[in-house]
C-alpha cells in the first residue's frame, strides 16, 4: 500500500475553499428566507437564530477541516488495481481491481474545469467509487488504462 | 424460428390483467355511477382502456429468435427494440399459470445484468414451451463457443445428463414452511390495526366486562398471530409446491409453485455467490436454507431476491448437498475461525448493540416511566443480539479462489460463499479508536439483484482484515 500513494492535486484545496463559500451563501439565503417568514408570518425567532448559527458555523468547520481532508485523502493506481483511502478519524480504504471495473466517468463542474481538474468515478457491477479531483491528464490516463485492461481482462465474466 | 412472431392470443389475458390492475378504480366509479350521465360518459374511456389498449399492446409485441441474438419489439407510442446476444443472458424464467397449462403455453422472461431497474428485458406473456427451449439451446451453444475454441465446440450441445437433483420431501417441507419468519411483517401490520380497534369495542361491551378487557386483548393478539402464521404457511406451501432443483451441464434449474408454475434457469457461471441463511426458528431445529445470489430480478418473489436452491437442509448436510450443484464450493464445512471475533472483542459488539438500543429506551422511559420494566427487555434483547453477532462472525479462505464469510444480524445467521472473480471491491474501515487496539471492519461487496450486497465483518483484528484485503488486491486480476 505504501509504494505509490498519491495525494490529490494541491489545487483541490482552493476548490474546497470556494465550495465552502458557496455553502455559506446558500445557507445565508435560507436564513434570509427564515427572517422574512419571521417578519411577515410571525414564525418563531429562534428558528432564524438557529439557522444563522448553522449558516456561519458550517462553512467555518468545512474550511477548518480542509487541511485534514486533504492530508488524509490518498489514491493509488497500479497495473491491476485502483485503491482509495480517506479519513483520519474514520479511516476507509477500498481496493477495486481493474478487471472488475465496468465504466469510468470523468466529471467536472465549472470550478474543476477552471482549475483543469476532473472528478473520477469508477463503477463496478455493484458499487461506485469516486476520487474527488485529479489532474485532467492523470484522469484521462487512468480512464484509458482501465479501458485497455478491461478489454484484455474481460473473459465475458459477469 | 427466425421469423418475427407474436405471442399467442391468450397473452391478451395478461395485458388485460395489467390494465385492470392499473385502472381498477375506473371500473368501480363506472359501477357506482351507472345511473348518472357522467358515469355513462366514462364508458367509452373504459372500452379504450380495457379493450382497445390491451389489444394494441398485445399486437405491438413481437419477437424473433435468431441463432445469434434474441430480438424483442414492443411499445405502442414509443417503439422499443431489444437485441440480446445469448452470451449476455443471466436468467431465463418460465412461469405457467394454471389456466395456460391446458393450452401448453407459458410466460417467458429473459434478463441480462444491465442496471435497468425493476423488470426483465424481455417478457413474452404466452408462448409455447419450444421458445424457452430454443433460447436455452442457443445460449448453451454461445457459451460453449466462448469458453473453449476447440473445433468440435461448434456442434450444438445435446441435452446433457442430469448431474444433481433435489426434491423437497415431506419432512423438510414442513420444517421449512413452519419455521418461516415471513409472518412477522404481516403480524406487525395486523396488530397495528388491531391496536386501534378494541377501545370502541370494549366500551360497547359495557363496564361489567371491563375487568376482562386485558384478557380479551391478549387472546385477540394471539389469534391474530396464529392467523398470520397460518397464512404464511399456506402461501409457502402453494409457492413451494413440488419444489425441484436440477443441474444439467453448466446450468441449474429450479421449478416450483402450484397455481403458477415458476421455472428459473441460471447458468453456473452467472452465480454471484451462494448463501446459507438460518433464521432464529431454523437454528432451533438445525436446518438452513441455501440460496443463490444472482445479478437479476428473476427470483424477486423469493426471500430478498435470492433464488432458493435447497429450502431446508440440515447443518451437517449443507455443504455436501450443495457441492454437486455448484462445483467451486467445498464438500465439507470449512473451519471459519480465521476471521472470528473472540474474547475481549465480543464486548465491543455487545456495547454497540446496547448503545443503539439505549437511546430509544431512554426516550420511551422518559415519556412512560411506568412501562420501564417492559422497555428494559429491549436492552436484554440488544445484549443478546450483540453476543449473537460476535459469536457468529467468522470466515476463512478456502483454497485461493473462494472466500467464506459468516455474519449474524437480527438473530439470522448467514454464511456467504463468494468466489474471488465475483467480489467487486473490498473495503477496510478503521476509526481512530480502533487504531490503538489494532482492529478493523472488513466489507466485501458482491452484486446482488440490481444492487450491491455489502458483507461486513466487524471488529476483526487489523492483521485478519488486511490479510483478506491483500489477498484480494494481489489475486483479483
Amino acid at each position: 500500500m505504501s509504494q505509490t500513494q498519491h495525494p490529490l492535486p494541491n489545487r483541490i484545496k482552493l476548490i474546497w475553499g470556494i465550495s465552502a463559500i458557496g455553502s455559506l451563501l446558500v445557507l445565508l439565503v435560507v436564513t434570509g428566507l427564515f427572517w422574512l417568514a419571521q417578519t411577515y408570518w410571525d414564525w418563531a425567532a429562534w428558528l432564524t437564530v438557529t439557522m444563522l448559527v448553522i449558516a456561519i458555523g458550517e462553512p467555518i468547520i468545512e474550511t477548518a477541516l480542509i487541511p485534514y481532508r486533504y492530508r488524509f485523502t490518498r489514491y493509488m493506481i497500479s497495473d491491476t488495481a485502483v485503491e482509495m483511502q480517506a479519513g483520519f478519524i474514520f479511516k476507509k480504504r477500498v481496493a477495486i481491481p481493474i478487471a472488475r471495473v465496468q465504466n469510468v466517468t470523468l466529471n467536472a463542474g465549472p470550478l474543476l474545469q477552471w482549475r483543469k481538474l476532473s472528478k473520477v468515478t469508477v463503477a463496478t457491477a455493484s458499487t461506485t467509487h469516486t476520487i474527488e479531483g485529479l489532474e485532467l491528464a492523470t484522469a484521462e490516463q487512468l480512464r484509458d488504462q482501465i479501458m485497455r485492461l478491461a478489454r484484455e481482462a474481460r473473459h465475458d465474466q459477469n | 424460428m427466425t421469423k418475427t412472431k407474436r405471442t399467442h392470443p391468450l397473452g391478451l389475458l395478461d395485458h388485460l390483467a395489467k390494465s385492470v390492475k392499473n385502472w381498477w378504480p375506473l371500473l368501480i366509479i363506472i359501477l357506482a355511477q351507472s345511473q348518472s350521465w357522467w358515469g355513462k360518459l366514462l364508458i367509452p374511456a373504459a372500452i379504450l382502456i380495457f379493450v382497445v389498449w390491451p389489444l394494441i399492446s398485445w399486437w405491438s409485441i413481437s419477437y424473433r429468435i435468431t441463432p445469434t441474438a434474441l430480438e424483442f419489439h414492443s411499445g405502442i407510442l414509443v417503439r422499443h427494440h431489444e437485441h440480446i446476444p445469448y452470451a449476455r443472458i443471466q436468467t431465463v424464467q418460465r412461469k405457467q399459470w394454471f389456466y395456460l397449462a391446458p393450452f401448453h403455453l407459458e410466460e417467458v422472461s429473459v434478463e441480462t445484468a444491465s442496471h435497468e431497474d425493476g423488470k426483465p428485458e424481455v417478457r413474452l406473456a404466452a408462448v409455447t414451451p419450444d421458445v424457452a427451449a430454443l433460447i436455452e439451446h442457443y445460449r448453451q451453444a454461445a457459451n460453449a463457443t466462448s469458453s473453449d475454441n476447440s473445433v468440435d465446440s461448434a456442434e450444438p450441445a445435446t441435452t446433457p445428463a442430469v448431474q444433481a437433483s433435489y426434491a423437497l420431501t415431506t419432512r423438510p417441507r414442513w420444517q421449512f414452511v413452519l419455521t418461516s419468519t415471513g409472518f412477522i411483517p404481516i403480524l406487525l401490520v395486523a396488530l397495528g390495526i388491531y391496536g386501534k380497534l378494541p377501545h370502541n369495542l370494549i366500551e360497547r361491551l359495557g363496564s361489567d366486562l371491563a375487568h376482562l378487557s386485558g384478557l380479551f386483548l391478549i387472546i385477540g393478539g394471539l389469534a391474530i398471530a396464529v392467523a398470520a402464521w397460518l397464512f404464511t404457511v399456506v402461501m409457502l406451501l402453494i409457492r413451494y409446491f413440488h419444489f425441484r432443483a436440477t443441474r444439467t451441464g453448466d446450468q441449474i434449474q429450479v421449478a416450483k409453485g402450484l397455481f403458477q408454475r415458476n421455472t428459473i434457469t441460471v447458468p453456473l457461471q452467472r452465480i454471484q455467490a451462494v448463501r446459507f441463511k438460518q433464521n432464529v426458528f431454523r437454528q432451533w431445529i438445525a436446518i438452513q436454507t441455501t440460496q443463490l445470489l444472482l445479478a437479476s430480478h428473476a427470483a424477486a418473489e423469493d426471500n430478498n431476491d435470492d433464488l432458493v436452491l435447497l429450502p431446508a437442509v440440515t447443518l451437517q448436510q449443507s455443504y455436501a448437498d450443495l457441492q454437486p450443484f455448484v462445483d467451486w464450493t467445498p464438500a465439507t464445512p470449512p473451519d471459519l475461525s480465521d476471521l472470528s471475533v473472540t474474547n475481549g472483542r465480543r464486548w465491543l459488539l455487545v456495547r454497540n448493540a446496547l448503545l443503539i438500543a439505549l437511546v430509544p429506551v431512554a426516550i420511551a422511559t422518559w415519556f412512560w416511566p411506568t412501562w420501564n420494566a417492559l422497555f428494559d427487555i429491549a436492552l436484554v434483547i440488544a445484549f443478546g443480539q450483540g453476543l449473537f453477532a460476535a459469536n457468529n462472525t467468522g470466515g476463512s479462505l478456502v483454497g485461493h479462489k473462494l472466500l467464506v464469510l459468516r455474519t449474524g444480524h437480527w438473530w439470522t445467521r448467514e454464511t456467504y460463499l463468494v468466489p474471488l472473480a465475483k467480489i467487486q471491491s473490498v473495503r477496510l474501515h478503521q476509526s481512530i479508536w480502533m487504531k490503538r487496539t489494532h482492529l478493523m471492519h472488513l466489507t466485501v461487496n458482491v452484486r446482488h439483484g440490481n444492487r450491491n450486497q455489502a458483507i461486513t465483518l466487524r471488529y476483526l483484528t487489523a492483521e485478519q482484515a488486511e490479510s483478506i484485503y491483500d489477498w484480494y488486491r494481489t489475486n483479483a486480476i
